[in-house]
């Protein structure tokens, strides 16, 4: 192969993707900012262009609560999906031993059944006649038996349904330590615990980085787990975009809310990014 | 006491991780239990009797069968375009010098980093806006789409850990860079592009939020729950998630053994204790 | 990787210059409403080929598609996906903006989505020539409709009625849609998702302290102030959820002791539990009709109305009532139940009578930006 088709290679292997991923994902962002830019509504009849800044403010007003508490409840699970997962990427990590595989399909495995019924699921087990509800009244952690239809319940639901995100990169990291370092440390410091605070814990920041990004931004933009395990005062700024574009057809509001969500889902992005190191998400980067 | 003491501490974080993936298989025991049931009416939540009549009706809806048919022929569809380009896109990133790495990293990592929801409200914007008809090609874009960057994660992980040795003795012994590729190199990643079609397939399949703004008037599966979430799921919705949850459970344990086999037959390096033959990306599983 | 800004600007720079190029032969591909002259349905031959209807679920019986295939050897595909008004709208009006249909010939909506679906030009006007059982048999209080005065496009399917669906067991006073504000039943109890049935329900109640409104007469602020109620139950946790059909299943489960609901439903359920029973309200009910209208672009528009002069039989029409349980717009249904299952010909959910239904209403008109802004403020509450 000539020295100048041998450069030209790579180009023609990435091009079909980054075309794809261009026209497919990009641009149509492009285009919802268009959209979140008309006036009227094809309801009405007089859907149009019309630089209409005024749907991000009106819709701003109608539903900055939802944005509010769908970060709240998307940090919430992040949280608690870190603090389960955390020793469970350990465990596997460096107590797996033979059997680290069949644990991580076990983590994984839960996840190729549908979302939807996976969440449905958890409507059955979490309903008022359920037993695992009279338990969790009687310990406490339920009030009058009604554990369906609050925030806990979809913030339950939403920590479930992405904890394989939290998993599989903070493993992947922890499980990358080379084991001469804790040896080190253990040498060093002694206590186990220091061992971890001061050695295993910063080596596993780049999967503790991707992970909760990996988390929070999706989970902020949920909607199945609000819509089946929430009341009407649960809903998640995803469950008012769905709505607006599927069933109200008032698709300049709609794409003025999804238009902020995505603003504001990147600047958490790059603020973590630059305060995290960019090196973190791109954990394979680091090798050439 | 002590003893017993030392022993729990000892393996606290061993009977937490058995604890955590218990949490995790609840679900999937409720939807596999469930398909067993025979509910009064047409609600399938409380627990009546135990019967095979679904799982010998298993495809008796017709409505179900073909929601099924065509997100299978969907899933098939995307896995094949998103794993050729994928996997293409790889071994550029991977193993070639070229201009744009890091604006093709970010394009590459920025979708899987996005909530659904906005990637589906913007494609459906485009696709409003141009005027095109919503159905099985749009859904197709869409999900081809969101499985790319999976696939080039999956494949890129297991072409970085690849050793190159064995591509030099080809060469050496005079096969041309084509030939090596064919025999050589491609048999030996095979099993990371498996698992990669598999991550992309399970991803395509469960679909939900961006097939629901992409759809028009096309139902796959997840969107076939969804809306016989309203009036009662008929049990052999249950039968058919635990097929397919078999299935992939199954195909995952075949592309394991797989690569077993193959990481024996190129034993060039020591391999470390215990390292695992799933190929682990950066933060990556089936959800919705 | 560090995020180099100026590459990452030069490349997002260069895309979005792409896009707008792109853009500039983007068509005004939404919205374009259909074209400005309605078109009529004319009958030609014999109805044969296929036909795809698309309806709401359990609203027919088994036999009536098989029957009707056996009669006339038209092919049927009958889909029920109309869940609800303004999402099958949502879903359907890309394609009838451009004057498709996506293979439909017939869909059944409520009254008040077959009138917008007409202003905006996506439905066909009736070859009243081929349903002269229509013609005979429609009866007289449905003859003349206000968003439809000649029933030149719409064809009632079925009428019913909203009102209370009540678990009398656990909750046996509830009467009136004013109790379901009762902080005693606080987070149990559901309101629908269809606007036109919840607020004037709760406009006409006059609840709260709130005096109640004549429906006739129905300012926009009249709307806005029931909406605000709701609203505070809402917030409140007076309201469980907001539903369509699925306040079935919140009935079923106990998990509510009362609805905002359907009275088809309400048969059906009974069936399954007889404590659950409707309740007329104190108040009165709300009267309302899904109708058969043939959309632009009908691929088979003489099968569909070959179809709707079929079941406007009188003896057709008993079989399907007596499995749906609605209101029937068919006169001499009720004689030919009355020998066929006698407990549905008796039944005033399915063959009301007038001093039954004597405080109900139709849900009042709403256009233009009145509709508009309540809409949307609706749909903020319902969406929390």
């Amino acid at each position: 192969m000539t020295s100048v088709r041998r450069r030209l290679v790579p180009y023609f292997l990435l091009g079909p993707g980054i075309i794809w991923l261009i026209l497919f994902f990009a641009v149509p962002m492009y285009f919802m900012a268009r959209l979140s830019l008309y006036s009227g509504t094809v309801f009405q009849g007089n859907l149009q262009f019309d630089w209409h800044w005024a749907n991000f403010k009106d819709s701003l007003d109608l539903y900055h609560s939802q944005f509010v508490r769908s970060f709240i409840y998307a940090g919430a699970a992040t949280l608690i999906a870190l603090v389960i997962s955390y020793p469970l990427a350990y465990a596997i990590a460096f107590k797996g031993g033979r059997w680290k595989n069949a644990m991580l399909l076990a983590v994984v495995a839960p996840f190729f059944t549908t979302y939807l019924i996976r969440t449905i699921a958890w409507e059955t087990i979490l309903s008022d006649q359920s037993p695992v509800v009279k338990v969790l009244t009687d310990v406490g952690l339920a009030t009058n038996g009604h554990v369906l239809a609050t925030a806990g319940a979809v913030i339950a639901g939403i920590t479930y349904n992405f904890l394989p995100f939290m998993v599989l990169p903070l493993y992947a990291s922890l499980e990358r330590i080379d084991p001469a370092l804790i040896e080190a440390g253990r040498d060093l410091y002694g206590s186990p615990a220091a061992v971890f605070r001061k050695v295993t814990l910063p080596l596993s920041a780049p999967g503790l980085v991707a992970g909760t990004l990996l988390t929070f931004i999706p989970a902020a933009g949920d909607y199945v787990n609000a819509f089946f395990l929430g009341a009407p005062n649960n809903q998640m700024i995803g469950n008012v975009i769905q709505d607006l574009y599927l069933k109200q057809t008032d698709y300049p509001a709609a794409a003025a809310l999804s238009f902020i969500l995505m603003a504001l889902i990147m600047v958490v992005f790059v603020v973590y990014i630059r305060f995290a190191g960019s090196e973190a998400l791109m954990g394979e980067e680091a090798r050439p | 006491m002590t003893g017993a003491w030392r022993w729990l501490r000892e393996h606290a974080i061993n009977i937490y991780a058995g604890l955590a993936i218990a949490y995790l298989l609840i679900p999937i025991a409720v939807i596999i239990v469930f398909s067993f049931n025979d509910p009064a009416g047409k609600y399938n939540f409380n627990w009546v009797g135990f019967t095979l009549e679904h799982w010998r009706n298993a495809f008796g809806i017709s409505d179900l069968n073909d929601a099924l048919k065509t997100s299978i022929e969907l899933a098939v569809l995307a896995t094949v375009i998103s794993t050729a380009i994928g996997t293409a896109m790889a071994l550029a990133l991977v193993r070639h010098e070229f201009v744009g790495r890091r604006p093709a990293n970010f394009l590459i990592v920025v979708p899987m980093a996005t909530p659904e929801v906005v990637m589906g409200a913007s494609l459906l914007s485009m696709f409003l806006i141009y005027g095109i008809g919503l159905g099985f090609q749009t859904l197709l874009i869409a999900h081809v789409m969101f499985c790319i960057s999976f696939v080039v994660v999956t494949v890129r992980s297991r072409l970085i850990g690849f050793d190159r040795s064995l591509e030099e003795a080809a060469q050496d012994l005079g096969a041309d860079p084509w030939t090596t590729f064919r025999k050589v190199t491609f048999p030996l990643i095979l099993p990371g592009i498996v698992a990669a079609a598999l991550l992309a397939f399970a991803l395509s399949i469960d679909d939900f939020v961006v097939s629901n703004f992409n759809s028009g008037t096309t139902v796959t599966f997840p969107l076939y729950i969804f809306g016989a979430a309203q009036r009662g799921i008929p049990v052999e919705v249950n039968v058919i998630a635990t097929l397919l949850f078999l299935t992939t459970v199954c195909a995952m344990l075949f592309t394991v053994w797989q690569q077993r086999r193959a990481e024996r037959m190129t034993q060039a390096r020591p391999q470390q204790e215990g390292e695992p033959a799933i190929p682990i990306p950066a933060g990556s599983a089936a959800s919705g | 990787m560090s995020l180099k800004p100026l590459r990452t600007t030069l490349v997002a720079a260069s895309v979005l210059a792409a896009a707008l190029a792109l853009a500039a032969c983007g068509s005004g591909g939404i919205g374009g409403g259909g074209s400005e002259n309605v078109s009529t349905v004319t009958v030609t031959g014999k109805p044969s080929g296929e036909l795809v209807i698309s309806n709401w679920p359990l609203y027919i019986d088994k036999q009536t598609v098989p029957d009707f295939e056996k009669a006339t050897g038209i092919k049927v595909k009958y889909i029920e996906d109309v869940n609800d008004n303004a999402e099958f709208f949502g879903k359907m009006q890309p394609l009838l903006a451009q004057g498709q249909s996506g293979g439909r010939s017939l869909f059944v909506v409520t009254d008040w989505m077959a009138a917008k679906m007409h202003e905006l030009g996506y439905l066909q006007n009736l070859d009243k020539s081929a349903i002269p059982n229509v013609e005979k048999n429609l009866v007289p209080q449905l003859r003349h409709p206000s968003f439809d005065p000649n029933r030149d496009f719409s064809v009632p399917w079925q009428s019913g009625m909203t009102g209370l669906i009540v678990r009398t067991d656990l909750a046996p006073e509830i009467h009136s849609i004013c109790d379901l504000f009762n902080p005693k039943y606080k987070g149990k109890v559901d309101m629908l998702t269809e606007m036109r049935d919840t607020v004037p329900l709760v406009m006409k109640s006059g609840c709260n302290g709130n005096p109640p409104v004549d429906l006739s007469h129905a300012t926009e602020q009249d709307w806005l102030n029931a909406i605000d109620e709701i609203k505070q139950a809402a917030e409140s946790g007076q309201i469980r959820r907001f539903t369509g059909n699925d306040y079935a299943r919140d009935l079923t489960s106990g998990d509510v002791d009362a609805v905002i609901g359907w009275s088809g439903d309400a048969v059906q359920l009974q069936a399954d539990n007889p404590n659950i029973k409707f309740v007329m309200p104190k108040e009165g009910c709300m009267l309302w009709s899904d109708n058969m209208v043939i959309p632009v672009g009908a691929p088979n528009p003489t099968a569909a109305e070959a179809w709707m002069n079929y079941v406007y039989d009188p003896k057709h029409q008993a079989q399907i009532e007596d499995y749906v349980n609605y209101v029937s717009p068919v006169q001499g249904t009720k004689q030919v139940l009355l020998k066929m299952d006698p407990s549905v010909a008796n039944n005033q959910l399915i063959f009301p009578s007038a001093s039954f239904t004597k405080n109900c209403d139709v849900a009042p008109t709403l256009t233009g930006a009145e509709e508009q802004k309540v809409t949307q403020a609706f749909n903020a509450v319902v969406n929390g």
